[in-house]
């Protein structure tokens, strides 16, 4: 599954790269997070609970920060397990570029969920993913605002 | 394995109190999706509130222009209720296309609307009426009940008793089924009332039903399939997955909206 936006966030550059390093900004924004810990600068791991219709799923996972270009462009690699409801696992490439007073945020993300997510939720996986994503960047551009 | 435990609650007050105390407490209407989803352990409450035995909850009367349906109403039931036919004939045919006979035997509108489904037939009917859902405790007008997928202006413990349908001058709902799960591909809902024609799509939009106001405009001036040519929906924020692209989603919107409109009645 590919997804990919682009999000302007009301701030420059160096702020918006402080904030995506910053694991107490990025578990008040990531919907459902339970607990996200830095294990190291580049490595998180993080417990999120996700709640859609019906299904509840607690999901633990670790990311990855690689290819590091501070303050352009970094990639995201990660994998959660959520027990029986399946697995999640992906990445994303993110690009910051300077627009005035704004920065303009790009992602492209390759993903693959298995397990019964996947089974019975092949119909809604990509929406849900992509309202996910629209959530996380919504919370992120109010909490980089201030 | 895990314990769930069961109430059968003999009224509104009952169940409340039983989900205020539950840990993690569920309404069951009737089980199509809850059920489902429990058994493949991909949700897990704790108390399991069955609001199937409340009396009265399965009622449906016409008084004052309007169809009140209880929120424990089942698919089949509303399918054949005489009432609904004569009513919104509409709305007893969308009954009786709801997935398959099982389904229906068991499948209650409150527990429909309740989980707003983003391909479920009930919300466009809800939608496309300009409803009223009831609950325990207030009203909410379609407009505002639905707010995404799977997601509605509902609170935690607030439970829907009833839908409140305004009678239209004529209703028509049409869908394009997934053939194997009969959820919509795309469904659309279209009314012609008092205030002018509402239409409203379930089964293509990312966030779940919507109402398409550039064919609403259409059908207010001349309410006849012919009104919406060249009214196209654009094909971004429609859902894509296997079954189908956006733009294709987005061409089976006209597609199906004239068909509802040729069959209102």
């Amino acid at each position: 599954m590919d997804l990919s936006g682009q999000y302007r966030i009301p701030a420059d550059v160096a702020t918006v790269w402080a904030a995506l390093n910053d694991a107490e900004v990025l578990s008040r924004c990531i919907p459902g997070c339970e607990e996200l810990e830095k294990e190291s600068d580049t490595e998180m791991a993080a417990k999120v609970a996700l709640k859609i219709g019906p299904v509840k799923a607690r999901f633990s996972g670790r990311v990855k920060l690689q290819d590091l270009n501070p303050p352009h462009s970094y990639s995201i690699v990660g994998e959660g397990k959520g027990g029986v409801a399946g697995f999640a696992k992906g990445g994303a490439d993110v690009r910051l570029t300077q627009d005035g007073d704004e920065t303009v945020l790009d992602y492209s993300a390759k993903a693959q969920v298995g397990g019964k997510l996947a089974q019975l939720g092949s119909r809604l996986v990509k929406s849900t993913s992509a309202k996910l994503a629209d959530q996380f960047f919504d919370n992120f551009s109010k909490a980089v605002a201030g | 394995m895990y314990q769930t435990k069961y109430h059968k609650p003999a009224s509104i007050d009952d169940a409340v109190a039983a989900l205020a105390v539950a840990e993690d407490g569920k309404v069951l209407g009737g089980g199509q999706t809850l059920l489902p989803t429990m058994k493949q352990h991909l949700a897990s409450p704790t108390d399991l509130v069955d609001v199937g035995g409340i009396s009265g909850m399965a009622d449906i009367s016409v008084s004052d222009g309007c169809l009140t349906i209880g929120a424990g109403a089942r698919h089949a039931d509303v399918a054949a209720s005489s009432v609904v036919r004569d009513a919104i004939p509409a709305l007893a045919c969308l009954a009786g296309g709801i997935g398959d006979p099982a389904v229906r035997s068991m499948g209650t509108i409150g527990g429909s609307v309740a989980n707003n489904d983003p391909a479920a037939d009930y919300p466009a009917a809800v939608l496309g009426l300009g409803a009223t859902v009831v609950t325990n405790t207030r009203e909410i007008a379609a407009d505002d009940f639905f707010e995404g997928m799977f997601t509605t202006a509902l609170e935690e413990d607030e439970i829907i008793t009833a839908i409140k349908f305004p009678i239209p001058s004529s209703a028509g709902y049409s869908k394009f089924p997934n053939p194997a799960s009969r959820y919509a591909m795309v469904g659309v809902f279209v009314a012609n009332g008092g205030s002018g024609a509402r239409v409203a799509v379930t089964g293509a939009g990312q966030d779940g039903v919507f109402r398409a106001d550039s064919m609403e405009s259409a059908l207010s001036s001349n309410f006849s399939a012919g009104s919406l040519d060249g009214t196209s929906l654009d094909a971004d924020g429609m859902m894509a997955d296997i079954h189908g692209t956006a733009e294709y989603r987005a061409h089976l919107v006209s597609v199906v909206a004239k068909r509802a409109v040729t069959s209102a009645v």
